[in-house]
């Protein structure tokens, strides 16, 4: 459960702030303060998640995203303090998983950071097929016809959510308590977008797609299976 | 009598009908007369230039006409002396002797000079006035239909032996004044023929034995009207083509200078449609160039302003991001020390606990305040969105009574939700209509004063609206009107005490016009209040009513509520579904 986060953030007075929240929660805080030594600092301390501030010095927050998540599935989490549609959309499709926007309260961060930090530890071998697909759950392997594709953590839970009940149809709201931890009504900006990112790795067309279906109005559901 | 009470009315509607045929016709005359500049330039040259020909064309015929008349009298006068010299000698050396033979002699001189003269005259020979002798010899004259024209006044005016004249009026029909009254034909030009305007001349001749007479010679002037008709008809002929070549010299010239108006007028129209970059053409160094070129700098400078305010409206919206981000972090890092301070209180002593408590609330409300503020000037600098989606109000509804059912239970308010059974689905934004229904919730139950609050959703084919009634101290009309101002509040005075930032209310209405919805307003004092919240099912609809009435229907209802029950104790004398106040499901 405990792990090493590294918190990207120029701002020192916030970076040791949640340093202090961290470490009081048993969590191992690294820090970074520009974009462009945030690269280095992800590969020299292996951090189980990312907390990234979006406007660094440097390369800003979008950039360092897409070069994370180009080489690991490692959890991030935006912090903004934009709130606007724009800079949320933009930090998603450049592949954080999540983000919390400013001004947040201790155990929000905490709670963000423990939803993305666990791990679905269900002991039982668990094969399931979506689609063309096969998905072997403890593995954390997603295949068509022997080929492996590579998803990121977040986007395999919300892959599984989907495949374990083929048969239901999943609002936004029910996804995003189930994938990102959400008790309350949250950003169902998050789905979309990465629905959208989903699609584009596992759907043949990510324009007509026959894996995870969009049901309008309602949300979403598992295509049916054709293995 | 009824028949002609028929006619009348009959009449009376034909005459309507022509009248009101006129009546439109002369208004759109009118309106034509009003739109068109080159008409009513055309119009007033053509009536000036036709009164000026008209005065032109009087002068003109007056001149001629009396130029012609006074050479051919003085050549009248002068022939007519002549010829009775002419007919006074021939009486002087006649050897006539007696009245038959001087009747003789007076019918022969008349036969003669009758074609004596230019062109054809009647020669008269009459007796004078006043002849005592008492023989006789008649008169002799060529044309004794005409006599009647040869007026008293002119025959006793020749007493004097001195020649005279008169203009006289010479009927041309052969009978015309053969009724032998002597009046003059001039006063009844109605009952004969084509009258031609004459000359008489006369003057006294004395014939021998039968004393003296009177000599008149009448000239017909046909052959002077002749030439003064056909001299008067070249001119009007000269006059009608020159108000011809005037209107279409006036329509050129009004054409050339209208045309670049028209032209500018169209620029200018596009230009207002938002296409900036519209320009007139600009040629040749005339007026009409100048008004292309200031024209075009009008239009440039326009483009211009509208560019840096657009570019100020770019830089306002980064710099309330950039606001946002400068202050966000600061506060982020505060709130996290105060949390953290603030989970500690107990090992505090009770004032620095007290402290602590007081940094962790109003932090909160600085946050709220900070949150409303930046909500508030991103719809200021336009960067407010819409994430429209199809969803079902009703849901967005309960969630809100869900989140506020703790806020009404501490209050002591009854919340009684009315739904409709079908989906009630439109293009919201559920984030903001959330934001307003909460808004306006949490107003109501602030101003509820423990009453029931009501809340109902409804949709047509068109909209859904939602309204929250409240039965508290309710507003005057006056603090209607500014209940959605900024900052605004109905009694300053009043105790704060859930802690609004001012600006709920404000954001509200700037969701609700996001949407293309309304946000309306109700209030009477001690009645409560009432908000209506419209929205159209689809996205960029445009409302035309509200499935729901702001106003409510209470002059019936209220008098059996509050004598039966204290408002607010008892679910059951609700009209609509009661709920528990912390607890709320679909009925």
């Amino acid at each position: 459960m405990k792990g090493r986060v590294l918190v990207v953030d120029d701002d020192t007075a916030l970076a040791e702030m949640i340093g202090i929240v961290l470490r009081s929660e048993g969590f191992e805080p690294a820090f970074c303060e520009d974009g462009d030594s945030a690269l280095g600092a992800f590969r020299s301390t292996q951090p189980d998640l990312v907390l990234l501030d979006l406007m660094l010095p440097g390369k800003d927050g979008y950039e360092v995203c897409r070069q994370i998540r180009a080489e690991s599935g490692v959890p991030i989490v935006m912090l903004t303090a934009k709130s606007d549609t724009v800079d949320v959309v933009l930090g998603l499709e450049a592949g954080a998983d999540d983000y919390i926007s400013k001004p947040f309260k201790p155990k929000e961060l905490v709670a963000r950071v423990r939803a993305r930090l666990r791990r679905s530890d269900e002991p039982a071998p668990e094969h399931l097929a979506i689609g063309d697909l096969t998905i072997d759950v403890p593995g954390h392997r997603v295949a068509r016809d022997g080929e492996p594709i590579s998803l990121t953590p977040l986007e395999f839970d919300l892959l599984v959510a989907l495949a374990r009940k083929p048969w239901q149809v999943f609002t936004r709201e029910v996804l995003l308590e189930k994938v990102w931890g959400y008790r309350h009504a949250a950003d169902t900006r998050l789905v979309n977008v990465h629905v959208q990112r989903l699609r584009s790795k596992i759907e043949h067309d990510p324009e007509k797609p026959e894996i995870v279906v969009t049901v309008r109005g309602v949300g979403y559901k598992a295509g049916a299976t054709t293995t | 009598m009824s028949r002609a009470g028929r006619r009348g009315t009959r009449l009376t509607s034909v005459w309507r009908l022509v009248r009101a045929r006129w009546l439109r016709r002369a208004g759109s005359a009118l309106r034509w007369w009003r739109s068109s500049l080159q008409v009513r330039v055309l119009t007033i040259t053509l009536v000036i230039g036709l009164v000026a020909l008209g005065l032109v064309f009087a002068y003109v015929g007056q001149r001629t006409a009396e130029g012609l008349f006074k050479e051919r009298l003085a050549q009248v006068l002068a022939e007519s002396a002549r010829s009775t010299s002419q007919a006074q000698d021939t009486f002087t050396y006649s050897t006539a002797a007696t009245p038959a033979e001087a009747q003789q002699l007076l019918s022969d001189v008349t036969t003669a000079q009758r074609t004596g003269g230019s062109g054809s005259r009647d020669v008269f020979l009459l007796r004078a006035p006043g002849q005592t002798t008492s023989m006789s010899g008649g008169a002799a004259v060529t044309a004794p239909e005409l006599v009647g024209l040869i007026s008293p006044e002119l025959k006793a005016a020749l007493t004097d032996g001195k020649q005279h004249w008169q203009s006289v009026g010479r009927p041309t029909s052969a009978d015309a004044a053969a009724d032998g009254t002597g009046a003059p034909v001039l006063d009844a030009p109605g009952a004969i023929g084509p009258v031609v305007p004459a000359v008489v001349v006369g003057q006294e001749v004395s014939v021998p034995v039968v004393g003296t007479y009177q000599m008149f010679f009448l000239y017909p002037l046909d052959a002077e009207q002749r030439r003064l008709d056909f001299l008067l008809g070249t001119l009007a002929l000269a006059a009608g083509a020159l108000v011809l070549l005037l209107a279409a010299t006036t329509w050129l010239v009004t054409r050339q200078t209208v045309s670049p108006v028209r032209r500018a007028a169209q620029v200018a129209e596009r230009l207002a449609n938002g296409h900036l970059t519209e320009r007139l053409p600009e040629r040749g160094e005339d007026e009409m160039a100048t008004l292309a070129r200031s024209f075009n700098e009008m239009a440039a400078s326009l483009q211009d302003q509208i560019r840096r305010l657009e570019d100020l409206s770019a830089l306002q919206r980064r710099f309330v991001s950039d606001v946002s981000h400068e202050l966000r972090t600061p506060l982020t890092t505060v709130r996290m020390a105060g949390e953290m301070i603030y989970a500690a209180r107990d090992s505090f002593e009770p004032a620095v606990k007290r402290s602590a408590e007081l940094l962790s609330t109003q932090l909160d409300r600085f946050e709220d305040l900070l949150a409303d503020l930046l909500e508030i000037s991103r719809f200021d600098a336009g960067a407010a969105t819409l994430d429209a989606e199809g969803r079902d109000v009703r849901e967005v509804v309960l969630r809100v009574v869900d989140n506020v059912a703790p806020l009404a239970a501490r209050k002591g308010s009854w919340l009684a939700i009315d739904l409709p059974e079908s989906r009630a689905v439109a293009d919201i934004d559920p984030r903001r209509v959330e934001r307003i229904c909460r808004n306006l919730l949490v107003n109501a139950i602030e101003h509820a004063e423990g009453s029931d609050v009501e809340v109902r959703v409804a949709a047509d084919a068109s909209a859904v609206a939602v309204v929250v009634r409240d039965r508290g101290i309710g507003m005057t009309p006056d603090q209607v009107a500014h209940v959605f101002d900024r900052f605004w509040r109905a009694d300053p005075a009043r105790a704060r005490t859930t802690g609004g930032t001012g600006l709920g209310l404000a954001i509200a209405m700037e969701d609700a016009r996001l949407h293309g919805g309304w946000l309306e307003a109700w209030g009477r004092p001690g009645r409560g209040a009432s908000f209506r919240l419209t929205l159209p099912r689809r996205a960029g609809m445009t409302l035309t009513s509200s499935p729901l009435d702001l106003v409510p229907a209470e002059p019936e209802r209220a008098p059996a509520t509050p004598s039966v029950r204290a408002p607010g104790t008892d679910p059951a004398a609700l009209p609509q579904w009661g709920a528990e106040p912390d607890r709320q499901e679909v009925p």
